[in-house]
């Protein structure tokens, strides 16, 4: 990506390049920089402040770092932050290996199957998150669900689970509607990217006598990277994205709290609670810097590759 | 050697079994969605689940309608609360009152497809410029963009509330419409697909005397269609399913959307699954129904996108 | 194809575009009247409002917009001013009003209980003193109801925030038909709808041992109807929420961790961490619970959806409603009163116009109307001359109902911190059903409760 080893360029070409190169990043600019940096900044300025809802000043007193330290010994937090990371290790991963699988399993198929089945794992996506949300809090309900219903009904289960209810349960009820609302698009790519592999490659390689696994594994996972990276990065977002599952089916309780659902619920539930907008945005800080970290991560690895 | 055959067909048999089971699990919230609202309440309310609908019935829908009221548009003279006598927009037409939940409809439309197109016209601009152009500050500007990418919108909330409040958008669609334009997901994909101009091709327009901005949209627009079209149900769908900026930035019952509406229904009525699935029911339909009809053009555009991921 | 489809996306955002663009603070002018597209008139250079908005909790019937519709229109029949109605939902209502109270778009008018009006909204400076609304004469008709309720409305330096409407006692309620199958009923005093912790537990081993399964459920995903589990574990064996100043919390009582000891270790009786009030009352309703802790008689008059009528099961099971279970059997009731609220938005046009309806609604010969449409009783006994004492007599149920109102306990939801502490309060519910040390979890959230109170009055 680098490409500083170009000759310099005259002062007047760059002048040219600086002032065309400003115009057309100014619409885009306008929006990102008013829209997402400047609330980025008051976030981090009031994230060292007192500030909330009921102050006359939009800034209230300068604290210092309190808001933060009093973040890493509140335990709804750290357990939000632990939630927060668990969902997002655990999707993003499985994701990506089962949609791989779904994928190499149908583009060998005939257009009209290959076309069902990847329309069936893309329509979760285009449902909607609040009305999916809706239907899985019905099917998950404790008495009235039909998952309670089928696993009893064929013996697996002799009591009632309560899925949202229960603790040992809740968090991965809601991984599990979030697995089936992202995995539509991941398919999608997988798929054409299967199909553009280069068949003669992987001829040569089963002439030399390789096997399904090296053919696979040697031919077809290199020349897929650029999409399983693609995936990776919209996975991520996605993951980060479950706001409306977390707040319309368990109010953030049952041990399902995401750093997202609290900051939201501290700005505008705690009201009572002293500073708590500075308190709302050190949380956001936090997860603004753990974000920050993964996704040059992400790039660390893109660049490798 | 034959073995192996039989290994890979046997595999290849449980696999679409597999696929198959897999296929039904992924349609079922969708069929228990549309027979849900199609239902009678008591077949809803029975204490085992109804597989099957007894009897259909529209009275979900017809609750659902009574239930809130809206103008189906509201026409005002643009900026007119500026000169008005008494501060508040001059109204211009409104549309005939209708089943709240028709305006949601057509307010998630325009929110979507205005997002969707201001998304793709910046996003296409500024793509270029950070692939082509090298004017100085790029690397901050791509590595802001990188990082801001997975940003999720809670991060800014307040910050958020208080600029639209400021720039007297709060309870309108714009002040949903705008952060998702500024979302930088867009500018980052449109980059990875400028890099693929021919530098040689833009040298050669400009050498040829075309100013800036016909070559963008002679030349550069032609070769980075596919990526827009990417952006652009990309950002459709995102839009459209978005919910939280909607819950935080609107207050009244005709500038809902139609996520927002089914939400608050949740909120209001937990006992009426009835009413709630009708909802979820018309939530869906018009994006599956778009879906379907151009899947071909969802799932190119959708590859298009990752050529150069 | 796609460009005329594209064109016509076009068109369409273009004309909504405009729709948008350019509405004022309180977003379209969509009065449920109809006609919303006469504009303003231009004659009211002094000022007078023609429109104003009001945002109203479920309270009964005050969350249908077909029965609002027809109050509100009778107003503007008579006043030329028009109310623009938003329905809130109890689950967020409260985070839409502050999100809307920072971005500076809060409505003219709120319709709830004193636990938000009074001390929550109206403590930190948003509303406006109605007590000038409040002469001698109404105080007497309010006092003449019940001497509680005004001291719930009015803040300890004598600012009214709310001007009631209409009260009522939270109560439960009990599947009668499964309690006799069980042979449960016998435990019930159905004459004055009370009974004690011992029939009550008696009932429930009853019940849970004809059925098997959960008969009652002590719901605790968020807050949603905690008034029901609150006032359950208090009674039993007369624990407190509060103290009598409404200074700090006090249900780490030993008594109420006696009531959940108990209520944890009974079968029949489940923490359920995946319902709210709401979605217990469906399940009662259902036929599946047989008994819910979130009832009053809002609720007994117009049960649902299903079209089952008044105090009815889906499957035709007759509900009684029911005190809360206590040794005595003397329960102390949680009480309801809702009332209206005005905000301080620096119009006092607005504010003016906000007094109008009230006075039109609250204290009025409409008083009648509005007291009706939220089911419940009316805070005082006469409005303007209009007898209010009588309005539910032809009603037999709400004529029943009357047995309770006596138990009508202390209005303790203006305690500082109210709604930090109702947090506490469902998550430690969670934590005692989960099989935490309940002495622990109670001393916790109690602690943190009154901890969040101390900083609250402090800032």
């Amino acid at each position: 990506m680098a490409r500083q080893s170009q000759p310099a360029m005259s002062r007047a070409l760059q002048r040219r390049e600086n002032v065309s190169g400003y115009l057309f990043m100014l619409p885009s600019l306008i929006f990102f920089a008013g829209f997402v940096i400047i609330p980025m900044f008051i976030c981090i300025f009031l994230s060292l402040t007192d500030a909330n809802m009921h102050g006359s000043s939009m800034f209230g007193n300068f604290i210092g770092f309190a808001n933060f330290v009093k973040l890493f010994s509140d335990k709804t937090f750290l357990r939000a932050l632990w939630n927060t990371f668990l969902i997002v290790v655990v999707s993003v991963p499985t994701v990506c290996i089962f949609s791989l699988w779904v994928s190499s399993a149908i583009y060998k198929m005939h257009g009209a199957a290959r076309s069902f089945f990847r329309i069936v794992f893309y329509l979760p996506v285009v449902t909607g998150s609040v009305a999916v949300t809706v239907v899985w809090k019905w099917m998950y309900d404790n008495y009235t669900g039909i998952f309670n219903y089928v696993l009893k009904g064929v013996g697996l289960i002799d009591k009632n689970i309560n899925w949202l209810g229960d603790e040992r349960f809740a968090l991965w009820c809601i991984i599990l509607i979030l697995f089936t609302t992202s995995v539509g698009q991941p398919i999608v790519l997988y798929v054409s990217a299967l199909g553009n592999v280069d068949q003669s490659l992987v001829e040569a390689a089963q002439v030399d006598g390789a096997n399904n696994f090296q053919v696979f594994w040697k031919i077809k996972w290199p020349q897929i990277m650029p999409t399983t990276l693609y995936i990776l990065v919209i996975t991520t977002i996605n993951s980060f994205q479950c706001f409306a599952l977390i707040q319309l089916l368990t109010s953030g309780g049952s041990g399902t709290n995401t750093v997202m659902y609290y900051i939201y619920f501290t700005a505008f539930k705690l009201t009572e609670q002293a500073g708590h907008f500075g308190y709302a945005n050190a949380m956001g800080v936090i997860l603004a810097l753990a974000i920050a970290a993964l996704s040059a991560l992400q790039f660390r690895l893109a660049k490798e590759k | 050697m034959k073995s192996g055959v039989e290994r890979v067909s046997a595999y290849k048999v449980i696999s679409i079994i597999v696929l198959i089971v897999l296929a039904v699990l992924f349609l079922f919230p969708l069929y228990w969605i549309v027979t849900g609202a199609l239902k009678t309440s008591a077949d809803i309310l029975a204490p085992r689940p109804v597989w099957f609908p007894t009897e259909w019935t529209l009275d979900n829908f017809t609750r659902l309608f009574d239930r809130r009221s809206a103008t189906l548009f509201d026409l005002y003279i643009p900026f007119s609360s500026l000169f008005s006598s008494n501060g508040e927009p001059i109204l211009l037409l409104s549309g005939p009152v209708v089943p709240a939940a028709f305006r949601w409809l057509l307010n998630t439309v325009f929110m979507a497809v205005v997002a969707m197109l201001l998304t793709c016209i910046t996003a296409a601009m500024a793509g270029y410029a950070l692939a082509k152009k090298r004017f100085r500050g790029r690397a901050i500007v791509f590595g802001l963009i990188v990082c801001a990418m997975a940003l999720p919108k809670q991060v800014i909330l307040i910050p958020l509330l208080k600029e639209m409040a400021l720039l007297n958008l709060y309870d309108k669609i714009w002040a949903v419409i705008f952060p998702t334009v500024g979302w930088p997901f867009g500018v980052f994909l449109m980059k990875q697909f400028s890099e693929s101009i021919p530098s040689e091709i833009l040298e050669a327009a400009r050498i040829d005397g075309a100013s800036e901005f016909k070559t963008f949209t002679t030349v550069v627009l032609p070769i980075i269609k596919p990526g827009i079209g990417a952006l652009a149900i990309f950002t459709f769908i995102n839009s459209w399913n978005d919910y939280f900026m909607q819950l935080v930035m609107l207050s009244s019952n005709s500038n809902y959307t139609i996520s927002l509406g089914i939400a608050t229904l949740q909120a209001e009525t937990s006992i009426d699954m009835g009413i709630l699935m009708a909802g979820a029911a018309l939530a869906a339909a018009p994006i599956i129904i778009v879906f379907l009809i151009f899947q071909k053009y969802f799932t190119q555009g959708i590859t298009m996108g990752a050529v150069k991921g | 194809m796609k460009k005329r489809i594209l064109a016509m996306l076009l068109a369409v955002g273009m004309i909504l575009g405009l729709a948008a663009c350019s509405n004022g603070t309180q977003g379209s002018g969509n009065t449920p009247a109809g006609n919303s597209g006469t504009p303003a008139p231009t004659g009211n250079q002094s000022g007078e409002v023609t429109e104003i908005t009001l945002w109203t909790y479920p309270i009964g019937n005050w969350g249908k917009e077909a029965e609002v519709n027809k109050l509100t229109e009778a107003f503007k029949a008579e006043t030329g001013i028009s109310v623009k109605v938003e329905y809130l939902a109890y689950a967020d209502g409260d985070d839409k009003v502050n999100s809307a109270i920072t971005a500076k778009g809060a409505p003219d008018l709120i319709m709830e209980g004193p636990e938000r009006l009074v001390a929550n909204w109206g403590a930190n400076g948003y509303m406006v003193d109605l007590s000038d609304m409040l002469d001698d004469t109404d105080k007497a008709e309010i006092n003449a109801v019940n001497p509680g309720t005004l001291a719930a409305c009015t803040t300890a330096d004598g600012k009214v925030y709310e001007y009631p409407l209409v009260m009522t006692a939270h109560c439960m309620a009990i599947n009668l038909d499964a309690f006799k199958e069980a042979g449960a009923d016998q435990y019930l005093d159905l004459e004055n709808h009370t009974w004690t912790t011992e029939n009550f537990i008696k009932a429930v081993e009853a019940l849970y041992a004809h059925y098997g399964e959960t008969v009652g459920a002590v719901y605790c995903a968020g807050q949603g109807g905690d008034q029901g589990t609150r006032a359950l574990v208090n009674n039993l064996y007369g624990g407190t929420f509060t103290d009598a100043g409404h200074t700090t919390y006090t249900w780490d009582d030993p008594k109420n961790i006696q009531a959940l000891e108990l209520l944890k270790g009974m079968d029949g009786i489940d923490f359920d961490a995946s319902l709210q009030g709401g979605d217990e009352i469906k399940l009662f309703y259902q036929g599946i619970l047989k008994m819910a802790f979130c009832w009053n008689i809002a609720q007994q008059l117009d049960p649902n959806a299903a079209g089952t009528g008044s105090g009815k099961t889906i499957n035709g099971e007759e509900i009684v409603f029911m005190s809360f279970p206590s040794e005595t059997g003397e329960s102390a009731l949680q009480g309801g009163i809702w009332g209206f609220g005005v905000f301080d938005n620096g119009d006092p046009a607005k504010i003016e116009a906000a007094k109008k309806f009230i006075k039109y609604m609250a204290d009025s010969e409409h008083a009648v109307d509005a007291v009706k449409t939220a089911n419940y009783f009316p805070v005082r006994s006469a409005a303007e001359g209009t007898d209010l004492s009588t309005i539910w007599a032809d009603n037999e149920i709400m004529d029943q109902y009357q047995v309770l109102m006596p138990y009508l306990g202390d209005y303790y939801q203006v305690t500082t911190g109210w709604a930090g502490a109702r947090t506490e309060w469902w998550n430690m519910l969670q934590e005692v059903g989960r099989g935490d040390d309940i002495a622990t979890a109670v001393a916790n959230h109690a602690a943190a409760a009154n901890e969040a109170a101390a900083n609250a009055s402090a800032g």
